[in-house]
């Protein structure tokens, strides 16, 4: 953090360069990243709503059981109801990344306010948003939930709201250490000195300008922490529940059938469900 | 050491003490914010069978001397807290607190192991690429952390019970058999799977590597590079315990999820086992116990870890 944000020179603001040349290449990476999985989700809603899909994901086959790719028009074949993969697999994304995007929306929202408020005006916002920070984190967010889920039953959008919750300490502290950074800095005095309004420092400068890499890559990383544990709660069953398509569903069932499985073909799909959590987790490191 | 060098540290020490205090109030607070926000209560289960109407209700609250406001009931439920009366569990009936005690050191013994593997493996890895920069071998030891880190904890977990137990046979299915002699070997499985798999190996080997980095540039280092004295000696304090404590109190919540999972997928008899048990039965008063003791060792871990701060800096009592 401290040696990317050497590069923010203030002198591009001025140029007529377009913003898509001036923006470095991670960004571009991270930002269309960002718009492919928006893309993918409602591509999915599209077709599984205008019955585009080759077959109805909900369709049960019982001649068809397990069948391997290629057999009968299903192109990657069947699951252990004989319904068709490719159309679930398509349909499954909505349930994988819509609550994730939930739980980054909720966290980058919540955490950018309050680093705002406590590396801004600092003072008394300073220690509360110290003292909730640390609140939250003294919770471990499994059990966090669990509790959530002993209380209430909630379903997974609910739950992805208390990871969006749980997720606020790390983007609040982040754009804290930002914040109090920048405001030793020039730019930010001269702003003040010309009269600007807070509300345009705050968004124009410091956010748009400065943070926005910062914010990117925390989405990206919220986004894989949120789908690792979408798939934990998956597996400890309280998750997306088995009638509705979702990827990790998949993702936990495999590894039990695994210890039983004799094929070998079933035994290399569940990798491919790994790829996204993956993805994130490169791209947000790289 | 005199008194009077002594005097600010023990202040400084007192007052982590009273911010822990405080959270772990906070900690209580919010737990029973949820409780008192979950659907149904006992009364109104005893209203709708057996009552007629809810003034006998009322009645029987009064009678068994249920306080009426919340900021009532939390206070009463917090003394009974304080006192070690958690309650008793609505499945098993047994006491809340022993129960959580006796499964808890399992859970101790699966955590503390897999941080130490976490540091067994993150820790060379980052001194290394923090001494000789980037070589093929820190470099894919790196890329290896990521990789692993990536991995959901369960399918990692059927992973090795796949390959160790079926393929080869090395390790027996149950585990817990502490009679044979060589009973330790059979914990290895899930502490090996915990330490590598809860996903905080690469935040490990990069903050240690980036923390010691600064720290080789320091001026001091290079001073005392220049006299030829030990680096590691001088570095070690503000270059590797302090860094290494905070990253381990800061990830003790992730291991502890982890342990969750973890345990569910070796049956390890411990806590995060028994969480589950209760969410699945919505068992209130146990995970109700269960949250606030792991809450308690997040802060010990962090109380520990500003101790230790404080008493390895000796700029932080002096203000």
């Amino acid at each position: 953090m401290k040696r990317y944000s050497q590069y923010s020179t203030n002198i591009s603001d001025f140029s007529d360069v377009p913003f898509w040349k001036k923006a470095g290449t991670m960004d571009l990476v991270y930002v269309s990243y960002g718009i492919f999985i928006v893309i993918l989700v409602i591509v999915s809603y599209i077709l599984g709503a205008f019955n585009l899909l080759p077959f109805d994901p909900h369709e049960i086959n019982i001649k068809l059981l397990m069948a391997p790719p290629k057999t009968a028009g299903h192109i990657l074949g069947t699951d252990f109801m004989g319904r068709d993969i490719l159309s679930r697999l398509i349909i499954g994304i909505q349930a994988y990344f819509l609550p994730g995007l939930l739980a980054i929306a909720i966290a980058l929202v919540i955490g950018t306010c309050f680093g705002i408020l406590a590396g801004y005006w600092g003072g008394g916002f300073d220690t509360a948003i110290t003292y909730i920070n640390n609140l939250l984190n003294s919770f471990p967010r499994l059990v966090l939930i669990l509790l959530m889920v002993a209380a209430f039953k909630p379903d997974i959008y609910y739950i992805m709201v208390i990871v969006g919750i749980t997720n606020v300490p790390v983007v609040a502290s982040l754009i804290k250490g930002k914040i109090q950074f920048l405001k030793q800095k020039y730019f930010i005095e001269a702003a003040t000195a010309l009269g600007l309004k807070n509300r345009i420092i705050i968004f124009k400068h410091i956010l748009w300008h400065n943070c926005r890499s910062v914010l990117i890559i925390q989405a990206t990383l919220g986004m894989a922490e949120a789908i690792l544990m979408e798939t934990s709660l998956s597996y400890l069953g309280f998750g997306v529940q088995e009638p509705i398509p979702s990827w990790e569903i998949w993702f936990c069932l495999e590894p039990t059938t695994l210890c039983r499985a004799s094929s070998g073909r079933r035994r290399h799909r569940h990798l491919l469900y790994c790829l996204p959590s993956w993805v994130f987790i490169y791209l947000a490191t790289g | 050491m005199k008194l009077s060098a002594i005097r600010p540290i023990l202040l400084l020490i007192c007052k982590e003490l009273a911010i822990a205090g405080l959270l772990l109030l906070g900690v209580s607070f919010i737990v029973f914010i949820i409780l008192f926000l979950s659907p149904g209560d006992p009364f109104s289960l005893l209203l709708k069978g057996q009552m007629a109407s809810d003034a006998v209700g009322a009645g029987t609250r009064e009678a068994l001397r249920v306080p009426a406001a919340w900021y009532a009931q939390y206070l009463s439920w917090l003394s009974n807290i304080l006192r070690g009366n958690f309650g008793t569990s609505i499945r098993t009936g047994l006491p809340v607190l022993s129960e959580v005690i006796r499964v808890g050191i399992n859970t101790l013994y699966l955590t503390i192991g897999s941080m130490l593997v976490t540091l067994l493996l993150a820790v060379p890895i980052a001194i290394l690429s923090a001494r000789r920069g980037m070589t093929v071998f820190t470099w894919t030891s790196t890329i290896f952390t990521y990789v692993v880190s990536a991995l959901p904890v369960f399918w990692f977990g059927y992973i090795v019970i796949y390959i160790s137990m079926h393929q080869f046979g090395l390790f027996p299915l149950a585990f817990g058999s502490s009679s044979q002699k060589i009973g330790w070997l059979y914990f290895m499985p899930p502490v090996l799977v915990l330490g590598i798999g809860n996903g905080t190996i690469s935040e490990v080997v990069r903050y240690l590597r980036e923390e010691m980095e600064r720290v080789f540039s320091e001026d001091y280092i290079r001073l005392a590079r220049a006299k030829g004295a030990s680096i590691w000696k001088h570095s070690f304090k503000e270059g590797f315990l302090i860094p290494i404590t905070e990253i381990i109190a800061s990830k003790i919540p992730f291991i502890l999820g982890g342990a969750v999972v973890v345990e569910q997928v070796f049956n390890w008899p411990g806590m995060g086992r028994m969480a589950w048990q209760a969410a699945q039965d919505r068992d209130y008063p146990l995970i109700m116990g269960i949250t606030i003791v792991a809450a308690i060792i997040v802060r010990l871990g962090s109380l520990i870890q500003s101790v230790v701060y404080i008493i390895v800096n000796p700029r932080a009592s002096q203000k």
